[in-house]
């Protein structure tokens, strides 16, 4: 009685396990495509490839407990030349961290960023998701005045969620500040 | 028994859930539409054919003691397997589905299949069963989720098919919708039934 229960469950155990194995680049795949692509096909510009495809892992580090750190970079071609990098960066909001997909082109020059997810007050925070806000954004660089209009920077803060506006301008400097690397990474 | 007639009575004589009132609340809850009911009715086929081929095959070496406990982890190994396999590779229907594609497993046609027909019966007949009641619940999924798709919302699989100024009544698409629905296939069935007994 044991021993078939026993068996049965192993059997069961390893199968699911090849299984596992076996789908999870398609799983991974289809995860970006259904959750990240929006995000990614509205910050990169003038591209005719697919950046889900075109994307090199790229190890940025160590977390806390050793364990290398990745990063999606999603690439924009055109004709088999690159045209622009998209890759995520988090910046801290007001409830928590905001994650922020943003598009450079390859000289570094921002074409655009979308909010990907956040945990801001829903109705104030929340709108940094809002075009008004995220395409103030595009056509910065890092020397560029980017930091709220309030500290003399060019980016207006969403009225009432400056904390948020924050995070979203943190993000967006921490991918900046990433890009060399990035660039000398996928050539 | 012929195969023949293992096969069609999942088509009519026991289709589930009308004749065979098991598995009532997923084909309540994901016949929305009506792609949705042929997603869902695919799936449990899938499932409930690989869980009473090999059921049969191990219907020997199964305790009766633990007999449930087998068949459980045997079905619930082949719906995590679906569950994969759908979510690498039909996504947008996997999220449709939801919650309801781990739930196959709770689905007691499969388990009802399995404790009924596949353990006491050899391989082929089994796979015959599994596939009739499959498809059986397939083709009923699919006219409760076309009859609420066209009524309360007018089209049928994503198509336009009623007349432009049809106004759709969005409580088919509402849970409500579906109890109403599937009493009245029900009853449909059960008047189709009676004439042909002659009452």
């Amino acid at each position: 009685m044991v021993v078939v229960l026993t068996v049965i469950c192993a059997c069961s155990a390893l199968v699911l396990a090849y299984a596992n194995k076996d789908t999870k680049a398609p799983r991974e795949y289809q995860l970006l495509k259904y959750v990240e692509a929006p995000s990614i096909k509205a910050v990169l510009t003038n591209y005719d490839n697919d950046p889900i495809k075109d994307r090199v892992v790229l190890k940025i580090g160590k977390d806390k407990k050793g364990r290398p750190l990745n990063k999606n970079i999603f690439l924009a071609k055109k004709g088999g030349a690159i045209v622009g990098l998209a890759y995520d960066a988090a910046g801290m909001g007001h409830e928590g961290p905001i994650d922020v997909m943003v598009g450079v082109d390859t000289k570094g020059t921002v074409t655009g960023i979308s909010i990907m997810t956040n945990s801001e007050t829903p109705g104030l925070g929340s709108r940094v998701a809002e075009p008004a806000f995220t395409k103030q954004f595009k056509g910065m660089t890092l020397s560029d005045n980017l930091t709220l209009s309030a500290k003399g920077g060019k980016i207006d803060a969403v009225s009432g969620a400056t904390v948020s506006s924050k995070g979203v301008v943190k993000a967006v400097r921490k991918a900046l500040e990433m890009f060399p690397k990035v660039k000398k990474e996928v050539g | 028994m012929s195969l023949t007639k293992e096969f069609t009575k999942g088509l009519w004589n026991e289709i589930p859930p009308f004749r065979l009132v098991l598995g009532i609340c997923a084909a309540l809850a994901v016949t929305t539409s009506a792609k949705n009911g042929i997603g869902m009715g695919l799936a449990t086929t899938a499932v409930l054919v690989f869980s009473n081929l090999l059921i049969s095959m191990l219907r020997k070496f199964i305790p009766r003691n633990v007999r449930i406990a087998a068949f459980i982890v045997v079905i619930a190994s082949f719906v995590v397997l679906a569950e994969l396999y759908m979510q690498a590779y039909f996504y947008p229907l996997y999220k449709a589905l939801g919650i309801f594609v781990p739930l196959i497993v709770v689905n007691c046609i499969i388990l009802g299949r399995a404790e009924a027909f596949a353990s006491k019966n050899p391989v082929l007949p089994s796979l015959v069963d599994g596939l009739g009641i499959g498809i059986g619940y397939t083709i009923s999924l699919f006219v409760l989720g076309g009859i609420r798709e066209i009524i309360g919302h007018g089209t049928l699989f994503g198509m336009s098919v009623m007349w432009s100024s049809f106004q759709p009544f969005g409580i088919m698409l509402k849970p409500p919708g579906a109890f109403l629905c599937l009493g009245l296939v029900l009853a449909l069935m059960n008047f189709i039934s009676s004439k042909q007994k002659g009452h």
